[in-house]
């Protein structure tokens, strides 16, 4: 099990992967309800078959949260899938108020997680996941494997409460780990790989990032773990502590600002339990509205792409 | 019992509720949506003991219909209408009515009070939650009608035309909108600032089919709620009832400080003999008009 011999040679579209295992799962399960604020293209197969539970409502993203939330009410299980930013922050308060407040089902898949929506800073989401997890009931994940993404959206129809589901473009995502080897848990973190100096945690786009920096240093002969936290809400909150007790150098890296996503809900709980580590960096978005580029330029513009993992990498080993 | 006796039921049980309104207002210590809980309370009463098909004993029945109070600050007037028919007792609302722990709060909370369809009291939310219901409904063949009650002032927000054009769109036959059209907002009347007229003429024109009524005079409720086409035809109904803030207190009725407030003693007493005077003579008033 684990990362693929292939490593980042081979590609997906998440969108695709999305579309085809909600078309699955809506030929078994008649409670599943699709819906989107114009963002369907992946959703055609679903459309097809299951055309009496698919719902486009153009684009109105606080309209297709509140409808999710009477179908939720109704004992049905609605998966929307639309663009990030304007589901979690046009939409945010029928998120809370209608879906988390009343604890529902409502599965919302966004893409363009980071700065990889090459559209500017309307669209780009980098605080989707600060939102999102301030939300009381909520469980945020996010997505990198898009292969992932069947066996997630499989376990999200019997885990209660509303989940959010953040990929990056969804276009195309690079395969992290070994197709069939992989059984994912959510609020349980993976071990993409073992290191003994230095973790980086990660989740999304961003774990095969911090496995490019892991391999690379490892050729150095310093040795990177790399935890793919696709559960940033629950925290796992035991692998992190352990990590930290094993090599008490912790990287975190994702595409989000640097507070108040990931780096922050570790360091909360390592303040909460007063666990210390010898160094703690975090790479990510910056106070900055960042303009117009691909995610991998901004990311080296804005100091959090592989050069700059390799580089804080090796500055806390000098702590 | 023919449609006089009925319609005479009707209007007492309004008077009725409009009495424990104020008496709860005038003992609970703190502010009640007054001016807004008087204006639906006649829409209340016709509802759920006329209109909707709802049982307080088997709440949970799938064929029931839903209610969904968008104006959520009405709670109280909600949970007092379902009180008359049995779902709740009107004393325990009294006695907890917004204290620490209470199921009764200044807006539904359906986690705490199961009857409830769904939560509200952030305004423009209703609509597109009872879209959802009546898509699910249709989709697996239910009779069943949902029923969402808005504020005019909450049509403002811009959330309530999405649902409206998405209800019109998937030929939601089986939903009805109830406007509550007070003409008042918290702060101002409804044309002072955002104009809502040619208000009928919004509804039609994203497709609905659009009903204007007296939402004061229980007749017309009742022939209103009579007319509603089928569940399964394909256009939503929308009911524009014109209404009166603090209908029946003459010194609330369209007082921009009687949105909330609490009575005092004094003014409990005026109050209720206020009504008294109009409805506990002739049982009905038909002036409420609001054109």
């Amino acid at each position: 099990m684990g990362v693929t011999f292939n490593f980042g040679q081979f590609f997906l579209s998440g969108r695709t992967v999305i579309g085809d295992t909600l078309h699955e799962i809506g030929l078994k399960n008649d409670k599943l309800w699709v819906l989107t604020p114009d963002t369907g293209a992946a959703l055609k197969a679903f459309k097809r078959d299951c055309g009496d539970r698919f719902v486009d409502v153009g684009i109105a993203e606080q309209n297709v949260v509140g409808i999710a939330a009477g179908l939720a009410l109704e004992g049905n299980i609605p998966v929307i899938m639309g663009m990030i930013p304007f589901m979690t922050m046009r939409a945010c308060e029928q998120v809370r108020t209608d879906v988390c407040y009343q604890n529902l089902p409502v599965r919302i898949i966004g893409t363009g997680g980071g700065l990889t929506s090459e559209g500017g800073s309307t669209h780009n989401a980098m605080e989707d996941i600060a939102l999102m997890s301030s939300l009381v009931n909520m469980t945020v994940i996010s997505i990198g494997d898009p292969n992932m993404i069947r066996d997630i959206l499989w376990a999200s129809m019997k885990y209660p409460g509303p989940m959010f589901i953040r990929l990056a473009q969804g276009k195309k995502d690079r395969v992290i780990y070994e197709e069939g080897t992989m059984k994912y848990e959510i609020g349980k973190g993976i071990i993409a790989k073992e290191g003994k100096d230095v973790i980086i945690f990660a989740h999304g786009e961003m774990v095969f990032q911090a496995l490019e920096a892991a391999f690379r240093l490892e050729a150095e002969g310093i040795s990177v773990g790399v935890i793919d936290m696709f559960t940033i809400k629950p925290l796992d909150k035991e692998l992190v502590l352990r990590a930290v007790e094993e090599t008490g150098r912790i990287v975190v890296l994702e595409d989000h600002l640097m507070y108040g996503g990931l780096a922050t809900a570790i360091s909360d709980l390592l303040i909460d339990r007063a666990v210390y580590p010898k160094a703690f960096r975090r790479l990510g978005i910056p106070q900055v509205y960042a303009g117009f580029g691909t995610g991998e330029e901004l990311r080296a513009k804005y100091g959090y792409d592989t050069e700059a993992t390799v580089r804080a990498v090796r500055e806390v080993l000098e702590k | 019992m023919d449609k006089q006796q009925e319609i005479a039921r009707l209007e007492a049980l309004a008077y009725d509720l409009r009495k424990k309104l104020l008496y709860l207002c005038g003992t609970y210590g703190g502010p009640v949506h007054i001016g807004g809980d008087l204006s639906a309370a006649d829409l209340l009463i016709a509802l759920y003991h006329y209109g909707m098909n709802v049982d307080p004993n088997n709440i949970m029945n799938p064929a029931r219909d839903r209610f969904i109070l968008s104006k959520g600050h009405g709670a109280v007037c909600m949970y007092i209408a379902m009180a008359l028919r049995g779902f709740f007792d009107y004393d325990e609302i009294c006695a907890t009515y917004g204290k620490l722990d209470s199921a009764f709060g200044m807006h539904p909370c359906k986690v705490h009070l199961p009857g409830v369809e769904t939560s509200s009291g952030s305004l423009g939310h209703g609509l597109s939650i009872a879209v959802g219901m009546a898509l699910s409904a249709k989709q697996k063949g239910q009779k069943h009608r949902v029923f969402c009650l808005m504020g005019d002032g909450e049509t403002c927000e811009g959330s309530i035309w999405e649902a409206a054009m998405a209800a019109s769109s998937y030929k939601l036959g089986n939903l009805v909108g109830i406007v509550d059209r007070n003409g008042q907002l918290m702060t101002s009347y409804t044309e002072d600032f955002i104009h809502l007229e040619p208000y009928a003429d919004k509804w039609k024109a994203f497709g609905w089919n659009e009903i204007e009524l007296d939402g004061h005079n229980m007749a017309e409720i009742v022939a209103a709620l009579d007319s509603l086409p089928a569940p399964d035809s394909e256009q939503p109904t929308v009911l524009i009832a014109h209404t009166i803030k603090g209908k029946g207190v003459s010194f609330m009725e369209r007082d921009i400080g009687w949105h909330a407030g609490a009575l005092s003693e004094e003014d409990l007493e005026r109050a209720l003999k206020d009504l008294e005077a109009t409805y506990g003579k002739s049982g009905v008033e038909n002036n409420g008009r609001n054109l």
